[in-house]
């Protein structure tokens, strides 16, 4: 705790105590009268306006993989890292499409997940359970992602004391965990909407801030591209090989076109099809909110093109450099230690202070997401079918504690040289299920059958592909992008079109033979409707049950 | 949970060439990102930008003025309180 700052970690305790506050006491924002009812605690009510839902959308989207780990690819490996980018402006409008009509199908029948869609319009438990599976397990390294930002800022700042005890080094990180752990409990998703007004805030200032001054002091934008395009085109003494890419190429292997798409592609479809995000969907109060959030998000994206250059600056940066390399080149570090040393320590702390906070709402968020997914399509579909209201909430609480401790074991036990391979690793498992949820929301006519069985082709094909990526510094898990048929492509994509293929095939086998494609207990006009501005008759005995 | 009186006609079915706009913006929106091809050089620079980078900036203002189009061409396809899918 030799050189830590003073100024900087006042700042950021401020900040975290601050939030710690809201974090609790969101149990009594927009109070409703039973808490303990899953639809309260695991989707805020359901009544969340254009504006509150504005920010929930946008805590999807800029979380510890924007901050982090996409400046970390760029500043290591140059524009393969901008397929983030890529990725954020093709996922609007692709939401665009389908997630209205997820919503109005998922209002109109109170389901709170999409595993309770899926077993609606297939009327099949087992698909069901594939889909939520599949969410709570891709989750988790999503989570994790989230910690190693956390510990990328701690590290940086000092407070990680050099103890060779675990617990003692990693005090600081417990901590934060435990806070998010604890208001997640008590408040639901109540606590990350109330939040993400501060984070938001906090992450404006910062950004906006960064991408105006830094570039003054290192000789601005041509300075920093020339500097970039020079440094990835050098030799690397180690691999013999260039340093990264500063376009993508049109070679079949490395930083290539083919890699960049299939990233950006995957990514782009995973993100609407991850809980999270479809939680965060559900909580609106009307279509139009969706509509409306998803045309205008993209003004606000745009900050994530800008946040991704701050690698470029970072290695423009001499000291921030050295400083890296100094710390075992965890490119990571890179933002933490180029906010460092470009800002006074007090605007470091609100800098870091974005940072950390930027990662705890996307967390909360998705360990509510899991939490009700296994509340709703596991506990309550296997284990207790009466389970009233309050029970649902308390398993979906500790659940949510749950699918935490699994994320501090990914965070523990996977490789973080690239922690953006946590997220592309959950998200080679969770665009399996993309095509029975899209799909689902079109058209009956893919078999039950052959969704389930495509989904378990792809997941193991996509775990076997991704366990087996090797680096020179990790045996396992090391990247999540492989070579297929000459092409380096990203492995969510190889393994969804597996999937794909034996849907396809087994779907017209199993309809030709009329193998029974379960009760759709769900109507074409459901898919638009929209009970708030357009009411549509209900029998009285429907009403009394919702 | 039923509706009793089914819609004559769809909003698609009522709409064709409305749709078909819908649908053509928003398929060239994901495309023209997608495609990497496209803007995948250094060249021209913008400013300091070199052309792949200041396109990819770019491309998030465009998009909010395609997808404003788009949600006002879906304001005006709407029948019985319907909403258009129109890339449906």
């Amino acid at each position: 705790m030799s050189n830590v700052n003073a100024t900087t970690f006042t700042i950021v305790v401020i900040l975290f105590v601050l939030v710690t506050f809201a974090g609790f006491s969101a149990a009594r924002w927009r109070r409703a009268e039973d808490m303990l009812h899953l639809n309260e605690w695991g989707l805020g009510g359901r009544g969340f306006s254009t504006f509150i839902s504005w920010f929930m959308l946008g805590g999807d989207t800029f979380t510890a993989y924007t901050f982090i780990a996409v400046p970390a690819l760029v500043f290591a490996s140059g524009a393969i890292g901008m397929y983030a980018v890529s990725y954020a402006a093709m996922a609007y409008p692709i939401a665009f499409i389908f997630l209205p009509r997820l919503w109005s199908v998922c209002r109109m029948h109170n389901y709170a997940t999409q595993a309770d869609f899926i077993r609606g319009r297939f009327g099949s438990r087992g698909l069901a359970l594939a889909m939520a599976f599949t969410g709570i397990l891709a989750l988790m390294p999503y989570i994790a992602l989230q910690l190693v930002g956390i510990k990328s800022v701690i590290t940086v700042m000092g407070i990680n004391s050099t103890s060779t005890n675990t617990f003692v080094k990693d005090l600081p990180l417990l901590v934060a965990f435990l806070v998010l752990a604890i208001f997640t409990y008590v408040s639901g998703l109540r606590a990350p909407a109330l939040i993400s007004f501060v984070k938001d805030g906090l992450v404006y200032l910062f950004v906006l801030v960064a991408i105006f001054y830094i570039p003054t002091r290192l000789g601005g934008w041509g300075a920093i591209f020339g500097h970039a395009q020079t440094h990835m085109a050098a030799i690397n003494p180690k691999t013999g090989k260039p340093n990264g890419a500063f376009l993508p190429t049109t070679k079949p292997i490395g930083s290539t076109q083919v890699d960049f798409m299939t990233l950006a592609l995957g990514s782009a479809v995973a993100l609407f099809v991850y809980p999270h995000t479809v939680t965060a969907t559900l909580t609106a109060k009307r279509r139009d909110v969706i509509k409306r959030n998803l045309s205008l998000q993209p003004l606000y994206a745009i900050l994530l093109g800008l946040i991704a250059l701050m690698g470029y600056m970072a290695l423009a940066d001499k000291t921030t450099v050295a400083n890296v390399k100094s710390h075992g080149a965890n490119a990571q570090l890179a933002v933490p230690f180029l906010v460092q040393h470009m800002f006074p320590s007090w605007f470091a702390g609100i800098a870091f202070g974005a940072i950390i906070i930027g990662a705890l709402v996307p967390a909360a968020i998705m360990s509510i997401a899991a939490a009700n997914l296994f509340t709703r399509n596991i506990f309550k579909e296997f284990f207790k079918p009466d389970a009233t209201p309050r029970q649902e909430t308390r398993v979906a609480q500790w659940a949510s504690l749950v699918v935490k401790l699994g994320a501090l074991y990914f965070a523990a036990e996977l490789p973080t040289t690239f922690a953006i391979n946590l997220q592309l690793l959950g998200g080679v498992w969770i665009l399996q299920i993309a095509p029975m949820l899209i799909f689902g929301l079109y058209t009956k006519w893919f078999h039950r059958w052959a969704l389930l069985l495509g989904w378990l082709s792809g997941m193991v094909y996509g775990t076997i592909a991704a366990y087996r990526s090797a680096s020179p510094t990790a045996s396992h898990w090391a990247s999540s992008s492989d070579i297929e048929l000459g092409h380096t492509v990203y492995i969510g994509i190889a393994a969804v079109i597996v999937n794909l293929v034996i849907v396809l095939v087994l779907t017209v086998i199993l309809n030709a033979v009329k193998v029974s494609n379960g009760t759709d207990e769900t109507l074409p006009h459901q898919y638009t409707a929209d009970p708030e501005t357009d009411p549509v008759p209900v029998p009285a005995s429907a009403a009394l049950a919702d | 949970m039923t509706q009793p009186t089914a819609k004559p006609r769809g909003p698609i079915a009522a709409h064709p060439v409305r749709a078909a706009v819908i649908a053509i913006l928003l398929a060239a929106l994901i495309a023209c990102t997608l495609f990497v091809a496209i803007y995948d050089s250094a060249t021209p620079k913008i400013g300091d930008f070199p052309f792949f980078y200041f396109y990819l900036l770019v491309y998030f203002p465009v998009m909010t003025i395609v997808m404003w189009i788009v949600l006002q061409l879906q304001k005006g396809m709407r029948t019985h309180g319907d909403t258009g899918e129109g890339a449906s």
